[in-house]
């Protein structure tokens, strides 16, 4: 897994080549407030892309991945923690160009205080790109009144044969749930934990490098 | 006889709407209640506000639970007290396994009890013993929390988890909504199973059908928030050819 460091970046990913690139924006590391990070792949190639946000990061991603073979996959995961006044947000675009790609979006927040974030993500489908899949899901739950988010997930297809779908969900913590944990004993803080890493497990988990998901699981419980 | 649970005058409410209106009842160790009652009588409120629902407002009475206050705890102090509700819906948690959640609560309880945590071996020879009791297979325990279980599966999972934090009451609330024979069976022949001299049951329910394999030794029942009459399983019997309307004309006239 490759660590990306520069704040304007274009990657060409070659025929049949496999990539899993990381941007993870945190205390410790140098942060540009705005980052351009282009991706064009060719065809066959595979991509993994995890785009992860940690308290205290006031940035702006605008990320554009762009199938220009056919037969392309791509990954894009981000999680953004956002805490104190924090703004932070995610433009993504991801354009299939190419016959035959696969595109899976997954873009998960959890926003505390009055803590901002925004999330515009754009799945684009041209006229050539036949039999393309593709999903892009946005998920964002708030722990506060103050906390909020804007997203806006879109879809335009001119191809006619292809499998896409979309969604954004926002909301709080399941008291249901909290309170079935309780009446086992519980207390309120683990219960919550435990249900805010199910909520970021489906992006955290997916990180090849074990040794740094166990630092960017510390790094969360910590501030939240 | 040692005394487990001891209400008195209790009064709750919901969004504003008193349910409970003077609910007295005594639970001791050994014992099996059943509450019955039609509808909208308070049932659910009732085992709510036991086990410190925080939607439920309590206006007045008393609770002791095993010599303490039980309304000045919390709803986890309450269960690691020993108070277990089997829910009625039980709630699907995706991304958080079984075996996590037992683990987390069962290890919670026991350094309430001032003893140490199990060991990860010890853990699991636990879970596997608990859920033969149960008939309950491998892979639910393996699974996220009540995910994508049919009806039966969740109340047998209920019963699993009474039987891993062997608690000293437990509510059982309308566990057999939901159930075909075979399920309310095995459900019913766990709970037997858990009965100790030490510990007691109140079954909440809207059937007599339950009492047949879970014996109650008292039987009452709840009418617009008040305990109107109790008896013993006979009583049970008699709701179930007369309905509920000869108790609803006695109270109302």
């Amino acid at each position: 897994m490759e660590r990306i460091t520069d704040n304007n970046l274009i990657v060409n990913i070659a025929h049949g080549e496999n990539r899993d690139l990381l941007l993870l924006q945190d205390a410790g590391s140098r942060i540009s407030p705005d980052v351009v990070l282009t991706i064009h792949q060719a065809g066959g190639s595979h991509l993994r892309l995890y785009v992860l946000t940690m308290p205290g990061c006031d940035v702006n991603n605008n990320i554009r991945i762009e199938q220009q073979g056919d037969g392309c996959h791509s990954e894009l995961y981000i999680l953004g923690i956002g805490t104190g006044s924090q703004h932070f947000g995610n433009t993504t675009h991801i354009e299939h160009q190419g016959i035959g790609g696969t595109s899976r979006e997954v873009a998960k927040y959890v926003l505390s205080d009055s803590s901002h974030g925004t999330f515009y993500g754009m799945l684009k489908v041209l006229a050539g790109a036949q039999k393309t899949e593709a999903c892009q899901t946005n998920r964002n739950v708030l722990l506060t009144t103050d906390a909020a988010v804007n997203t806006k997930p879109e879809l335009e297809i001119y191809a006619d044969d292809v499998k896409c779908s979309h969604g954004a969900t926002t909301g709080q913590l399941d008291e249901a749930a909290l309170f079935y944990m309780r009446q086992r004993g519980i207390d309120t803080q683990t219960a919550r934990r435990m249900l805010l890493d199910a909520f970021m497990a489906d992006i955290i988990d997916k990180i090849p490098d074990t040794s740094l998901t166990e630092k960017i699981r510390e790094q969360i419980a910590e501030t939240l | 006889m040692q005394k487990i649970l001891e209400i008195k005058d209790l009064r709750a409410s919901v969004s504003g709407k008193e349910i409970l209106r003077g609910v007295n009842l005594n639970v001791n160790a050994g014992e099996i209640h059943a509450i019955m009652g039609p509808n909208g009588a308070g049932k659910s409120t009732l085992s709510n506000v036991l086990t410190g629902h925080p939607a439920y407002t309590v206006l007045g009475g008393e609770v002791t639970f095993r010599g303490k206050d039980l309304l000045t705890m919390n709803a986890e102090e309450r269960a690691r007290e020993g108070m277990f509700m089997s829910f009625q819906y039980p709630v699907e948690i995706p991304g958080v396994s079984m075996v996590n959640f037992m683990r987390t609560a069962v290890n919670e309880v026991r350094r309430h009890r001032g003893e140490p945590a199990l060991s990860a071996g010890a853990f699991l020879k636990l879970l596997k013993q608990k859920r033969e009791l149960v008939e309950m297979r491998s892979e639910f325990t393996n699974r996220s929390v009540n995910e994508g279980f049919s009806g039966g599966e969740k109340k047998r999972n209920e019963i699993f988890q009474m039987a891993m934090l062997e608690p000293v009451l437990s509510i059982l609330d309308e566990t057999d909504s939901g159930l075909d024979i075979d399920a309310l069976r095995i459900v019913a022949d766990g709970v037997n199973k858990l009965r100790t001299a030490d510990n007691a049951c109140i079954v909440i329910t809207h059937y007599q059908r339950l009492l047949d394999y879970i014996v109650p030794d008292f039987v009452h029942v709840l009418y617009e928030g008040r305990i109107v009459m109790s008896g013993d399983k006979s009583l049970a019997l008699e709701l179930e050819q007369r309905g509920y309307d000869w108790i609803k004309d006695s109270i109302d006239r």
